[in-house]
């Protein structure tokens, strides 16, 4: 089993600062969503991951915890992750994306 | 070469796959992008082998993001770590022999600038430090003395990653690495003072921790470029397997190297200067206004 980076929608839509997608070294991996957020009542959207492209580097909680300072992103077994965004299942839109969550991810 | 590469052939859209129609409708081509919309558009760049965390791979990312045209852009590379996601991207990717790039660079900007006259095709080179300071060094000092037009970049992660640790001339003295056991006993090269004296028109030095500067270097170097002449950036791009950082710690490592010898530079010439500004309305190197004289005060 392997480590994937998991961000808490609920305390990163309060900043949604969006420096943990530009920090990530793999494209296409940390992406953004307003509808996350705003689904929730918060006025941004949230940063998600696609799993299947995270290679689990921990750079992106790092960046959070450090940069942002808003302790959203932990790591999490890729087999204990109750929901999570894969590459399939994600929609472009013109400012933002969307993505349907799968449960389960591996398995 | 052209936005036409990237469309899709009449009645093959479904049959292509889903990362390729999201780059197609939602990548970059034909737009202009920037790092603050980044995860919110396809990126030209696909999966690739490079390690986890590697800051060569973020810089990379990075890269493609800030090409003013990549629709109008082709890279070259040689051996290396670099090439294993260079190649793996929605732009064309030449791969010379090791050392070999600036050559073929050289040829390739040649044959574009026929073939196209005068409509810009951005020419850029990526390689490592041993690809550009070692195995490549006389082809790259030659093409700045021929005052080439394309981009230079230099991975310079200090090591030859991709075999799997021998010091290069960009490798710090004193370094111990797996294939240099009794640590290397010169100092690293001053591949940037080389650059001015051969001529470059733009040279900048950069590490990856301030995304929005390593955009701004590139998109000046790859315009200054099309026209004025060579141009040359020297990216820190750590090694975290060669130089063991933990993948968590690679930003925290780039800001201690940039404190200690990595500290931002920009050289740019002056007829690049006046090029950015008329061309493409650069207002950074606008001589400021000369401060008003004191208006006498009436008697
Ligand atoms: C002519 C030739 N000699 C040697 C090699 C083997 N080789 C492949 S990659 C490499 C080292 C790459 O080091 P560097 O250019 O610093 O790039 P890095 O892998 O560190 O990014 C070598 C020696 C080769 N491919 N071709
Ligand atoms: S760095 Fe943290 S707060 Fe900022 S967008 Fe990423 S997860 Fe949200
Ligand atoms: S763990 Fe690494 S690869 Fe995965 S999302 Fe975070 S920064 Fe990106
Ligand atoms: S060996 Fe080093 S430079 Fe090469 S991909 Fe791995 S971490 Fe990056």
């Amino acid at each position: 089993m392997y480590l994937v980076a998991d961000i808490n929608v609920e305390i990163c839509a309060s900043k949604s600062c969006k420096l943990c997608t530009q920090y990530c070294p793999e494209a296409n991996t940390i992406l953004y969503s307003e509808e996350m957020g705003k689904d929730q009542g918060f006025k941004y959207g949230s940063a998600y991951v696609a799993v299947d492209r995270c290679k689990g580097c921990a750079q992106c909680v790092w960046v959070c915890d450090n940069m942002a300072k808003n302790n959203a992103i932990k790591m999490i077994m890729i087999d204990q992750l109750p929901k999570a965004a894969l590459t399939d299942n994600v929609t472009y839109g013109e400012k933002s994306t969307t993505a349907v969550l799968a449960s389960p991810v591996v398995g | 070469m052209s936005l036409d590469y990237v469309k899709f052939s009449n009645g093959f859209e479904k049959f292509m796959p889903k990362e390729y129609r999201d780059m197609v409708e939602h990548g970059p081509f034909g737009k202009k992008v920037s790092v603050s919309q980044m995860g919110s558009f396809k990126e030209v760049l696909e999966e690739h082998p490079m390690c986890a965390g590697c800051a060569m791979t973020l810089f990379i990312r990075l890269a493609m993001i800030a090409f003013p045209n990549p629709e109008d852009t082709i890279t070259v590379g040689t051996a290396g770590c670099g090439r294993l996601a260079i190649s793996q991207a929605a732009i064309p990717f030449v791969y010379g022999n090791y050392g070999d790039q600036n050559g073929v660079a050289s040829g390739l900007s040649r044959g574009l600038r026929l073939r196209f006259g005068d409509k810009p095709k951005d020419v850029v080179v990526m390689a490592g430090d041993g690809g550009t300071a070692d195995i490549g060094f006389q082809q790259v000092l030659h093409s700045w003395f021929r005052k080439e037009r394309f981009t230079t970049i230099m991975l310079d992660n200090e090591v030859y990653g991709n075999t799997g640790g021998q010091e290069s001339g960009m490798t710090n003295r004193g370094a111990v690495l797996k294939m240099a056991p009794l640590g290397k006993k010169f100092e690293k090269m001053d591949m940037v003072q080389m650059a001015k004296v051969a001529g470059c028109a733009y040279v900048a030095t950069v590490v990856p921790n301030n995304p929005r500067r390593v955009e701004s270097v590139i998109k000046k170097a790859v315009l200054i470029a099309r026209e004025v002449g060579s141009t040359y950036i020297q990216a820190y791009t750590s090694c975290n397997i060669e130089y063991a950082i933990p993948t968590d710690k690679v930003m925290e490592d780039a800001k201690t190297v940039e404190n200690d010898r990595y500290a931002f530079s920009e050289y740019v010439s002056d007829e690049a200067k006046q090029y950015l500004t008329e061309r493409y309305g650069y207002k950074e190197f606008l001589s400021k206004p000369a401060t008003p004289a004191a208006i006498p005060s009436k008697a």
